[in-house]
């Protein structure tokens, strides 16, 4: 009996798990400059949209009226009831404390009465200690984190002398450093959004740019949600309790000659400003996405005696032998038959190709060796 | 002592075709794979060349040098030729399938289109009349109607001729049929409808199976005569069958207009779609494409 199909058993197959790391790097030009500069105002960007209800930012990486624009990740900022800074005199104080709290609530999740924890400087949310009331958002969209952000790669550089400027350039500007480097072995599994690490800043560029050469703790990445928290305290001297050295003095945001400056400038700016200031400063986003991938591994054995002969027109020849003569026994019965694998197929019971392989190169089959074809299907 | 070489992936990745993602999507558990197949589209096995100078290793070098396709995701433009396995090794003949074109059978196809002709209505039927390849795609069961005929079996030239048996582990039992099920289905050489085809892919590919044990379409060979059949040498099965018209193209112009042309068939203006019919043998894997077209008078 001749057959064309090999029916897989049950341990013809088995599952497995893959990780797939892919790096992505965000150019601090592509936030701001790249796509205005210095001829259109920050916030009018074409890469750069805004709503009517002033939430948040969305930041594209190219005009986001183009269909070739991938949304890569959303901005806002806001601050506790609690926070020193709150008031309600404020500029859009409901709507910030509302942001922070909805980010809150979904990051950190609630306490033992119901209240929304505030975020931790330190994760260690029994312990108390310091908490991050002030602090900005930074949204990556799915497309950039994929399944989760892999732990230890995050890093982000922001600019503490000025901001990008098309004309100056950044080249001497003095730059701080946030990274999750103990994210690989030490993070935090009481977040009800999957793990986080803390976040902790260091000089990257310039002299005596912190106010002790040290690594601050200045907010919380949450690696599967692909949400930063940054602390507003990046953006302020010590003397007005932020990490930058005195000398070098708080954070000057737009617009120019503001009464306030570091974060503080929340209190009289839209979450939209709020969204540009920072946008405005990064110099560098960097960190490597993680991708889980579960695959089927079906083992196609093929024996010896099996698959040796070919269904392919070509196979039989036109020769004076008749039109079934095959080709490759050139008329001797001894000869083995056979035939050259390109193609697998994985087959349903009824015989309806659902899943095909092909391999590099032809693969010879003759009745003296036999193969494992693993074909791996991901999921 | 040198490493050997282990940079070979030998894991190959697969692709959904059209139908599995869709078996998938439905999440009834229909996307189940039980078995596989193994197939070699890309090779053409008249570069063998079995009197190279140079020795048995160079027989195969240009077949072992044909580029490989990527896949296709079309489950009908893959594994259109599979490899089969018997346990025999000293075959000098395989079974191929031929059509039976034979005028006292009613099984010969239109010379002028070397296909054969499907009329789809009734009123394309009586304006053409009783013309050689037409099958009357509405009144199936018409004496006029010609009809299809397969005939598998070992093409030797004569040698061994009709009269010996083929062997068993050669003979086809089973036949898989596939047609666009926008333009017709499969009827038997009786005209009438027996089942439904056992799936429709989503390039609307309707594909029949039908079985030796089953419903008569298919029949062993059993005459010798040179006449008889298109096999000169062993012979196996005969797959007979008509071609019935969907509604669709009974009843609208929409199809031919989007998917055809015009042209004359009998002195008749005829619009028209040319297609093809494959039949495949399950056990052997030979597989076969007949032209069709499909007319409806203008």
């Amino acid at each position: 009996m001749s057959t064309t199909f090999k029916s897989l058993r049950g341990d013809d197959a088995t599952t497995t798990r893959t990780l797939l790391h892919e790096s992505i790097p965000i150019t601090g030009s592509i936030l701001s400059g790249t796509y205005g500069g210095d001829t259109v105002a920050l916030g009018s960007e074409p890469h750069i949209k805004t709503y009517s209800h002033g939430m948040f930012e969305s930041v594209f990486d190219y005009p986001y009226l183009s269909s070739s624009a991938n949304h890569i990740f959303d901005i806002t900022a806001g601050y506790a009831s609690t926070s020193a800074l709150s008031g309600a005199s404020n500029t859009q104080n409901t709507k910030k404390i509302n942001i922070y709290n909805q980010m809150a609530q979904v990051l950190m999740g609630f306490d033992e009465t119901g209240s929304v924890r505030i975020f931790d400087e330190d994760g260690d949310i029994s312990g108390g200690g310091t908490k991050l009331k002030e602090c900005y958002f930074v949204n990556f969209s799915r497309l950039l984190t994929k399944d989760e952000i892999k732990k230890g790669t995050f890093e982000m550089e922001l600019m503490t002398t000025d901001g990008f400027s098309e004309a100056t350039g950044v080249g001497s500007l003095e730059r701080i450093k946030i990274t999750d480097f103990s994210g690989s072995d030490g993070y935090f599994v009481n977040s009800p959004a999957g793990e986080y690490g803390v976040l902790f800043a260091t000089a990257s560029n310039g002299a005596t740019v912190l106010a002790a050469n040290q690594y601050y703790k200045v907010g919380l990445l949450f690696y599967q949600a692909g949400v930063a928290v940054i602390s507003g305290s990046v953006f302020s001297d010590s003397d007005d309790g932020g990490i930058l050295h005195t000398g070098k003095g708080t954070v000057t945001f737009s617009p120019a000659g503001a009464s306030v400056t570091g974060f503080n400038t929340i209190t009289s700016s839209t979450n939209n400003v709020m969204a540009d200031n920072l946008r405005n400063r990064l110099y560098n986003i960097q960190f490597n996405n993680t991708t889980e991938l579960n695959s089927t591994i079906y083992f196609c054995r093929v024996n010896n005696n099996e698959f040796n002969y070919s269904a392919n027109p070509t196979y039989l020849s036109t020769s004076a032998d008749g039109p079934s003569a095959i080709v490759v026994k050139d008329g001797d019965a001894v000869r083995d038959p056979h035939s050259y694998i390109t193609t697998v197929g994985l087959y349903s019971a009824d015989n309806e190709l659902l899943a095909v392989a092909k391999v590099s190169e032809p693969l010879k089959k003759d009745p003296s060796n036999e193969l494992t074809l693993r074909v791996r299907l991901d999921y | 002592m040198a490493f050997l070489d282990n940079s070979g992936d030998i894991i190959l990745d697969a692709v959904l075709t059209d139908s599995g993602r869709r078996r998938l999507a439905r999440g009834d558990g229909s996307f189940k794979i039980a078995k596989f197949a193994l197939g070699d589209t890309e090779i053409n096995y008249r570069l063998y060349n079995p009197n190279h100078a140079s020795g048995s290793a160079y027989f195969d070098l240009q077949i072992l040098q044909s580029p490989v396709l990527e896949a296709f995701t079309d489950p009908r433009s893959d594994m259109h030729h599979k490899l089969m396995s018997i346990s025999r090794n000293d075959f000098l003949h395989l079974p191929i399938l031929e059509i039976f074109e034979n005028s006292g059978a009613s099984s010969e196809r239109d010379t002028t289109t070397n296909s054969f002709l499907v009329a789809v209505d009734s009123e394309t039927e009586e304006a053409i009349g009783d013309f050689k390849g037409l099958i009357y795609g509405e009144t199936t069961d018409s004496a006029s109607s010609s009809k299809i005929i397969i005939d598998q079996g070992t093409d030797t030239n004569g040698s061994p001729g009709p009269t010996v048996d083929l062997s068993p582990s050669l003979r086809e039992t089973q036949y898989q049929v596939e047609i666009d099920n926008r333009f017709g289905s499969i009827y038997n050489a009786a005209g009438t409808r027996l089942q439904s085809p056992s799936f429709v892919s989503e390039a609307q590919v309707a594909t029949y199976y039908f079985s030796l044990r089953g419903n008569r379409m298919v029949q062993k060979i059993t005459e010798v005569g040179a006449a008889d059949s298109s096999i000169n040498g062993p012979r196996g099965s005969r797959l007979m069958m008509k071609i019935g018209a969907s509604l669709r193209l009974n009843g609208s112009t929409g199809l031919f207009t989007r998917l055809g042309g015009t042209s004359t068939v009998n002195s008749i203006s005829v619009y028209h779609i040319d297609s093809t019919v494959r039949v495949t043998g399950v056990t052997t894997g030979y597989s076969i494409d007949i032209p069709v077209r499909f007319i409806k008078k203008v």
